[in-house]
């Protein structure tokens, strides 16, 4: 087939497309090759000017990876493991938790009164303002305050109201409306959260708990999105007659559905991972020294080791080679065939 | 159809919470801060006063700087970016040389952590020691200063930015290009119509769509730039590329300045939802025209 090829053009414009793809190739590719080859070389060679090939224009040395591995300086090692930790149960939690809200979006029919997402609203800010103004602290006027207006909103959406509803299509852009807010305000006010949430003697901050909490939340409107989009792609009579038989809808769930989108779930996984393993903002405000993460510490090497060439190299392939790994597993999947029609 | 209606219930409401719980506080929280002062170092008891943080903050020089800054960056880069990821995407779509290893290999950038980007970014721009300075000094202009000049820094900001986003696009519009219906195209080879007929009569316009969604995103992801900054310039020289996320970094986590970040942030949404309602409004005639 010759429609939409490269075939259709002449000799000259092809050479031109295949230059000009070939020349971002190398834009792409370069950086990446740099950072490798400096991180074996030492500062005699980095102060000559910029050498590209080891062995031909330097004689490559080690000694870059062998400080990273004995941990001579920075802890990469805990960092690392911080990361992993963090990222993989980010990642799986909010796979988990979206690909459920995503299922339920696209096979059931939700009607929620505005008036209900409105009473939260109003209840969860004019109750925080009220409780703290008749000097109520601020960890538990906002407990009590959003705990009444959920259940307020719950009952409310369960009763028959006027005005408009919101429906399935609403939810979704709710979910995804969450990334538009700036985060470093989400990030801030989270820290101050989690402080008096430290305050009343549950300690969130520079934890475990605090941060991964955290990025399931923020994970969540991407695995919504991404994943409505493979279920909208499945045909429901299989479910349909499942449900006719009488099987349990977790069953189904679990047994049917999930294995017919592996590939778009191994994929959102991935990117969910990589979201979380890259984010600096959140781990900047939410961590210390205990749970800190890869990407701070790699910032760090700028004020710390700026002119060591080798060891910003070795600090920023750490965070890039399992990312690497990452896009590699993602290309097997793309060309597996089963994730065409998922980014639409 | 024949669904038990209740299990729905059970299948959103651990997303609904976890969200409700960690991402409406902040926004909660940061709406009742922005109309009080409020300051924890030194602390000082907070007290409504209305609309003052937003009045002094739309009056202060440094905030138009700022928002002039950010959308110089997120504009021009976004803009490259669409042209690149398109030109890229098309030539992806029509099988190029390579292209099964390449539609892998150059998603790289994207899914790298920023932060990591911008070290390897900030070597390779070394004004002495940096390939960059190699290239330009051999055509005649040795130790351009890229990182701390406003301009360089600004064009190297925006270059750094292509480089990392433009693959989102082009797999977007790849996708895009993947879905469109094959006998449209088969009814202009039949009436002859040369490639580029072809591109500005069919493709272009039946992936406008997409291509709004795309630089959307592009664009409101774009305006929350920070991480690159930090490692780049540090916003440097002086406060010249200082981003609007940055600035509020630095009163808020520098100077602990709880109300006044919280409003800035709020004019940031309202930047972004101003910018984004304008985009949707100038290009949805031009949508529905060809569907």
């Amino acid at each position: 087939m010759n429609i939409g090829s490269v075939k259709q053009f002449g000799p000259t414009a092809r050479g031109l497309v295949l230059g000009g793809v070939m020349g971002w190739a190398f834009l792409t590719l370069f950086p990446f090759y740099w950072t490798f080859v400096t991180s074996f070389k030492n500062l005699r060679i980095i102060v000559k000017g910029p050498t590209y090939f080891p062995f031909i224009d330097f004689q490559p040395s080690a000694h870059g990876w062998v400080e990273l591995f004995t941990g001579v300086r920075g802890e990469m090692f805990k960092n690392l493991a911080n990361s992993t930790m963090v990222g993989v149960s980010a990642a799986l939690v909010a796979t988990l938790f979206g690909t459920m809200a995503a299922y339920a979006l696209t096979r059931y029919r939700f009607r929620v009164p505005l008036a209900a997402g409105l009473a939260f609203a109003v209840i969860a800010i004019g109750g925080y303002v009220g409780l703290t103004e008749l000097g109520m602290k601020r960890f538990e006027a906002i407990s009590l305050a959003f705990a009444v207006g959920l259940a307020v909103s719950v009952v409310l959406g369960n009763i028959k109201l006027p005005g408009p509803l919101l429906g399935n299509e609403d939810i979704v852009f709710w979910f995804i409306s969450q990334r538009m807010f700036p985060p470093i305000v989400s990030a801030f006010a989270l820290f101050l959260l989690y402080s008096e949430f430290g305050k009343a003697g549950f300690k969130m901050t520079d934890t475990y708990l605090g941060l991964t909490l955290c990025y399931i939340a923020f994970s969540l409107p991407i695995v919504v999105w991404l994943m409505r989009d493979f279920f909208e792609a499945l045909p429901p009579e299989i479910e349909e007659a499942a449900i006719v038989d009488d099987v349990p809808v977790w069953r189904i769930f679990v047994q049917i559905v999930l294995p017919m989108v592996m590939p778009g779930l191994a994929a959102t996984f991935m990117i969910t991972l990589a979201f979380v393993w890259n984010e600096y903002l959140f781990a900047l405000f939410l961590t210390n020294t205990t749970w800190q993460t890869l990407p701070i510490l790699v910032a760090s090497q700028i004020s710390q080791r700026g002119d060591e060439w080798w060891a910003l190299s070795t600090a920023a392939l750490t965070a890039i080679v399992p990312m690497m790994l990452v896009v590699w597993l993602l290309g097997k999947l793309m060309r597996s065939g089963l994730m065409l029609g998922s980014i639409k | 159809m024949l669904r038990d209606e209740r299990v729905k219930h059970a299948f959103i409401w651990p997303a609904l919470l976890v969200v409700l719980l960690v991402t409406m506080f902040p926004l909660v929280y940061s709406l009742v801060a922005s109309f009080m002062k409020y300051r924890l170092i030194p602390p000082t008891p907070p007290r409504f006063v209305g609309l003052e943080n937003y009045a002094s903050l739309l009056g202060l020089e440094r905030f138009w700087t700022v928002i002039g800054t950010t959308s110089l960056i997120s504009f021009i880069a976004v803009a490259v970016q669409y042209v690149i990821g398109f030109a890229l995407a098309l030539a992806l779509h029509a099988k190029v040389f390579g292209h099964r290893q390449l539609r892998v290999w150059l998603l790289a950038p994207m899914l790298m952590a920023p932060v990591a980007v911008a070290l390897m970014m900030r070597m390779i721009f070394h004004p002495a020691l940096g390939p960059v300075n190699h290239i330009f000094s051999s055509i005649g202009y040795p130790n351009l200063p890229f990182l701390t000049d406003a301009s360089y820094a600004k064009g190297v900001l925006i270059a750094v930015e292509v480089w990392m986003w433009t693959p989102f696009v082009t797999l977007l519009l790849l996708a895009g290009l993947q879905s469109l219906p094959q006998d449209v195209y088969e009814a202009a080879e039949l009436e002859n119509a040369t490639p580029w007929r072809r591109f500005w009569d069919i493709t272009f316009p039946m992936l406008l769509p997409i291509s709004v969604a795309v630089v959307l995103i592009r664009l409101i992801e774009s305006l929350k730039i920070i991480d690159t900054v930090i490692v780049l310039t540090g916003g440097g020289p002086g406060v010249a590329t200082e981003t609007l996320t940055l600035f509020a970094y630095q009163e808020g986590f520098r100077k602990f300045n709880l109300g006044y970040t919280s409003a800035l942030s709020f004019l940031f949404l309202i930047v972004v939802i101003i910018f984004g309602l304008i985009y949707l409004a100038v290009l949805k005639p031009r949508i529905e025209k060809y569907r």
